[in-house]
């Protein structure tokens, strides 16, 4: 027989009721907090966060851009402007000056997407950046490698011709014929390679000088830089041996042996010095002539190519003196 | 006689030795084979001493005037421990000779401290560069 305690059912009961009177009030406070939270909180969207980055590469803080580019890609991996932003972390990197990070970069989207409009840019970004670098072994092997996959014969010609200058500026005149002659008949006219032609070929004129006709020269002191035009030097190195030949030879004469044996040292170094200075202002003079014809060939037969894509087309842009 | 004579084979042996300038560098690398690093390295010092000498006590007094760039102590510094001492020497010479004059023409130019002078490196008169 169970006995009611009729006392403790009544606190029970009053307990109940003066909770559920404090119901809508706590449900209240959870609501107000909840949209204090939401106040707080910034809501990413596609487009601000896209326009932010784009904002910091405009106003060139370059790294920083970087970030918000990686940030955009993280957080909406769909959006269409993946690849734009992929892009734009290469050449943030590449206009903050950080070039190991931007080939990485750019390769990163040439991995990812095959043939497409920045996949295409990136090669030739990537192949700008080598030869900004002086690896020019590195961009050839990545334009060449652009040649391969590509299907597009304008992507092609513009690799071919880009090769073409890159022997140029290592005068390798014949690779570079070589490519030139490569590119489809009707790109001809766009790379006007027949004016191109008709200056590479001027290169037999370039005027060179024999490095070891300068050095063999020389053993006359002088007559090596007398053959690379450089006058005074020759009057120089003459004037100088001559005296400290003549100086070592009568002081051996005169018995004074370590005297003219230390004129002979001396005399040993300017005399070699002779014919080392000779044979390397034959290179320098051949350099020299070697890079103006490679400067006036740049600035009166080559195009400019900005490697702004529309579509799949090459935009080019010409620029020549007449 | 035998004085004129003995001159002129020590000096053709000096000229026939300079020939192996225009070989570049195969001298050094036999050089090397034949020294230690260390006893190599103490030899440079010890040619460095007359320059170090030069440009400490001579040269702070007497102010730089050396129309190039590096000046001509400094690029005999280099020539040496970049080339060795036979190599470095002949370098050294070879700077003292064209210092000033049609170097000018040929190397572009530099401006040091306000100063217009020409840029003539170890390196645009090396060998292997070309």
């Amino acid at each position: 027989m169970q006995i009611r305690n009729t006392g403790l059912d009544y606190r029970r009961f009053i307990f109940v009721i003066i909770c559920s009177l404090f119901i809508p009030f706590s449900q209240s406070f959870a609501d107000s907090g909840s949209q204090g939270a939401s106040a707080l909180s910034i809501t990413l969207n596609p487009d601000k966060q896209f326009n932010y980055a784009q904002e910091l590469f405009s106003a060139k803080d370059y790294l920083t851009a970087v970030n918000e580019y990686k940030r955009f890609i993280y957080f909406f991996p769909k959006d269409e402007r993946i690849e734009l932003a992929m892009f734009q972390i290469g050449q943030s990197y590449f206009l903050g000056r950080q070039f190991d990070e931007a080939v990485k970069s750019f390769k990163k989207l040439t991995d990812r997407y095959f043939e497409t409009e920045y996949s295409i840019k990136s090669y030739f970004k990537i192949s700008d950046i080598y030869i900004a670098l002086k690896a020019l072994d590195l961009s050839l092997i990545n334009l060449n490698n652009l040649i391969m996959i590509t299907k597009d014969e304008n992507i092609k010609d513009e690799a071919y011709y880009r090769i073409g200058w890159i022997y140029i500026e290592t005068a390798s005149w014949d690779n570079a014929r070589l490519y030139f002659e490569k590119i489809s008949p009707g790109n001809r006219n766009k790379f006007r390679l027949k004016k191109l032609a008709d200056e590479l070929d001027k290169e037999t004129l370039i005027p060179q000088k024999d490095p070891k006709l300068a050095g063999f020269l020389s053993i006359i002191p002088g007559g090596g830089y007398l053959y690379c035009e450089r006058y005074q030097d020759a009057l120089i190195a003459f004037l100088l041996n001559g005296g400290l030949m003549y100086a070592a030879y009568e002081s051996f004469d005169k018995g004074h042996g370590a005297l003219g044996g230390l004129i002979t040292f001396v005399g040993f170094g300017f005399y070699a010095g002779n014919i080392y200075g000779a044979v390397t202002s034959a290179h320098k003079f051949n350099r020299k002539e070697t890079g103006q014809f490679i400067y006036k060939l740049k600035k009166n037969a080559r195009v400019n190519l900005s490697a702004d894509l529309e579509n799949k087309g090459v935009l080019l842009s010409f620029r020549f003196s007449f | 006689m035998k004085k004129i004579l003995s001159f002129i084979v020590f000096f053709i042996v000096l000229a026939a030795l300079s020939g192996s300038v225009l070989a570049g560098q195969d001298v050094k690398i036999d050089d090397h084979q034949q020294f230690s690093d260390e006893a190599e390295e103490n030899l440079e010092n010890v040619s460095l001493y007359p320059i170090k000498f030069y440009q400490d006590y001579i040269s702070s007094v007497d102010g730089n005037r050396c129309p190039m760039h590096p000046t001509c102590s400094q690029y005999c510094i280099e020539a040496f421990k970049k080339h060795g001492t036979f190599l470095g020497w002949i370098m050294c010479s070879d700077r003292l000779m064209r210092c000033g004059r049609d170097e000018n023409k040929l190397s572009d130019p530099v401006w040091i401290d306000g100063k217009k002078r020409t840029y003539d490196p170890v390196s645009n008169n090396d060998f292997r560069r070309q």
